[in-house]
């Protein structure tokens, strides 16, 4: 399971970055205050608008970035003190961390399952599991550079799922799918949440959080605005679905920040 | 170590599994160096041939009997084509033949003074008038230059001998006194003295080129294309990361170094064809003993490590590629320079401490080792200077590896 405890995550600006966002302060808030708690058998969704800090809630979760303040515990590893445990007990899947395109999607799929510990036998049968699930078997052996990008996704779900972790964070994981794979990458999540895996997703997709998510919590500059199922959303925001309760709480907190 | 090994695995077949990658990196510098060195010595093979096979075009004026009859003697007159002018006609043609030679379709001019040896046969004493001989040619033509210089040494210099000797009855009069030469020198260092001065220098620019070429795309590279993220959401210690990808880089460079050092034997050929020297006299007696080989590979190790480790420091701090490029060319000047400077040490003891410096002491230790005059305190200096400089950068590394701001630029 995932605690977040009062994270705040504060970015020191560059010249060069305050020049390009246009301000004077050296500093930018990008998490704020933010607490909440994933458990084992659950789809969390972080739904915001862009900035709002979801990927770097995530980014934080994945060790990859240090909390200025607060902590995070994954499986109850604290995530600075034990990062190598907490990575260990996760995967991270984001836009911005690709496979290397040289590779075929099997040798990258043993290349991180043997940096995990897998053995041969446990490689052989999670590729065999992941590769049938993704249809990824026919193109195991080509490059990755030459898969089509729905091919390039699946193969990147699959290899960051190599060592069957407790825990899986996708950022925006069917972001620029068509809707086939999309519905191939969303079944799987629901097949891990059954499995009793702890996951959480960000994304824009109302619909998609909709369906998929147990619990969703809304981040808007940088704080968390709501959180519940999507019947104690609606009430709260007295809205007809998820599109209408999002404006209602951006119409609230956005024009604050 | 068994994450290092994992790691240096990928590096390395990220390489050798990719045809083109082996071609730019290994075959065509080696097919590019072979390649440059042959056309160069070819192209001076043909100028050679060429100077040697063209016909000078030479005009001379008041040519005596005596001039004819050297000219004749000594074969000059097969080797140019030769109009004898007399004063009149010289005085008429002065502009043609000066145009001629100007735009190389004459090579040479000769005039000897009216009367010359009647002025040369009356001088008695000092203040006595002195014949004059002018010349006319062309120094940015080779041909007019070969023509200047056959003449000198086939014409003027045995007439000159001949009018001496006339004057003086005894040549030898000329003499004071003779000198002779010993050249008190260690036989190793003297057959080893051009290539002491090159093999430090060569050393140190190759492997840094066959480093640089490879070191940045395995970081900056990787940075760029978000793949080094993927290896760093993995619970694999950054410093193993850091490793791994050193110890492929060191390899990758050691092959690259050899094939560099390969085609450089190789096109050394070329290069004494250019000196007009064979092989044997550039690397004359030059024999490495087991102890001077050990001594060579360590240093050239030590050198690889330091390399290897302070491209991929400049590369982990870039953004990408580019930026990568930038840090590391000015790297690239010190060390040509760094490897240079032995070449203009004039000799003497050298402190011990200098061999400490970087790159610097390792082409003095390279030097001396061809020379089988390394000291032991002086090549342990080398090695630990350099083993501490390219630690320190790996230490730095590790520390920017950790860094999500150097990392994910957060």
């Amino acid at each position: 399971m995932i605690q977040i405890n009062n994270l705040t995550k504060i970015y020191k600006l560059s010249a060069k970055q305050m020049q390009k966002l246009q301000t004077k302060k050296s500093k930018k808030i990008a998490v704020n205050g933010l607490s909440l708690e994933a458990h084992e058998g659950e789809i969390y969704g972080l739904l915001g608008p862009n900035g709002a800090g979801k990927t770097t809630t995530l980014r934080c979760v994945a060790t990859l970035l240090k909390p200025t303040d607060g902590s995070i515990k994954v499986c109850g590893f604290d995530s600075v003190k034990e990062d190598t445990k907490v990575r260990d007990s996760l995967c991270f899947l984001t836009n911005e961390i690709k496979l290397d395109p040289n590779f075929s999607p099997e040798y990258m799929f043993d290349f991180f399952g043997r940096l995990h510990g897998l053995s041969e036998s446990e490689l052989a049968s999670r590729k065999n599991e992941l590769f049938t699930v993704f249809g990824i078997t026919p193109f195991k052996d080509k490059k990755i550079m030459e898969l089509s990008t729905g091919m390039k996704q699946k193969a990147a779900i699959a290899v960051s799922l190599v060592h069957d972790p407790k825990v899986v964070i996708f950022d925006e994981p069917t972001s620029g799918l068509d809707i086939i794979t999309a519905r191939s990458v969303t079944d799987y999540l629901k097949t891990l949440k059954e499995r009793g895996k702890t996951v959480i997703i960000s994304t824009h997709i109302m619909s998609e959080a909709e369906k998929l998510c147990d619990r969703i919590g809304v981040i808007i500059g940088g704080k968390k605005v709501c959180e519940g199922t999507l019947d104690e959303i609606l009430a709260e925001t007295k809205a007809a679905d998820l599109e209408d309760a999002f404006f209602n709480l951006y119409s609230v907190h956005g024009e604050k920040q | 170590m068994k994450n290092i090994k994992i790691i240096m695995g990928k590096e390395l077949k990220r390489v050798f599994g990719d045809k083109k990658l082996i071609f730019s990196l290994f075959i065509l510098p080696a097919i590019l160096v072979i390649g440059i060195y042959s056309i160069m010595g070819m192209m001076i093979s043909n100028v050679s041939s060429d100077i040697e096979e063209h016909k000078s075009r030479v005009y001379i004026v008041n040519a005596s009997d005596s001039v004819k009859s050297i000219i004749d003697a000594n074969g000059f007159s097969k080797v140019a084509d030769i109009a004898y002018y007399t004063e009149d006609d010289f005085n008429k043609n002065a502009d043609v033949i000066h145009n001629e030679i100007l735009e190389e379709t004459a090579d040479l001019f000769v005039y000897f003074d009216k009367d010359m040896e009647t002025k040369i046969a009356a001088y008695k004493n000092q203040g006595d008038e002195i014949p004059v001989m002018k010349y006319g040619y062309n120094k940015t033509s080779n041909y007019s230059g070969a023509a200047y210089s056959n003449f000198n040494e086939m014409v003027k210099n045995p007439y000159q001998q001949k009018l001496l000797a006339e004057r003086l009855g005894n040549i030898e009069l000329l003499n004071v006194f003779t000198t002779e030469e010993e050249n008190i020198v260690k036989e190793a260092k003297a057959n080893a003295e051009f290539i002491s001065q090159l093999l430090p220098y060569m050393i140190v620019m190759l492997l840094f080129a066959g480093a640089m070429s490879i070191g940045v795309d395995a970081i900056a590279g990787e940075k760029e294309r978000g793949t080094l993220a993927s290896m760093l959401i993995s619970p694999v210690k950054r410093s193993d990361i850091v490793w791994g990808k050193l110890f492929s880089l060191m390899i990758l460079t050691g092959i690259s170094s050899i094939i560099y050092s390969g085609s450089m034997i190789v096109a050394m050929p070329m290069m004494a064809q250019m000196n007009g020297e064979g092989m044997g006299s550039m690397f004359g007696g030059v024999s490495f003993g087991i102890v001077q080989v050990i001594e060579l590979v360590a240093i050239m190790l030590a050198l690889v490590f330091l390399f290897v480790s302070v491209i991929a420091l400049l590369a982990t701090y870039a953004k990408d590629t580019k930026t990568a490029q930038t840090y590391v060319s000015p790297c690239y000047i010190v060390v040509i320079v760094a490897g240079m400077l032995t070449m203009f040490s004039a000799g003497g003891e050298i402190a011990i401490e200098k061999y400490a410096i970087p790159i610097y002491g390792n082409a003095l230790v390279i030097r001396d080792i061809c020379t089988s005059e390394v000291v032991l305190e002086k090549f342990g200096a080398s090695l630990i200077g350099t083993l501490l400089i390219g630690i320190i950068c790996v230490v730095a590394m590790i520390k920017a590896f950790n860094s999500e701001k150097i990392m994910f630029n957060a």
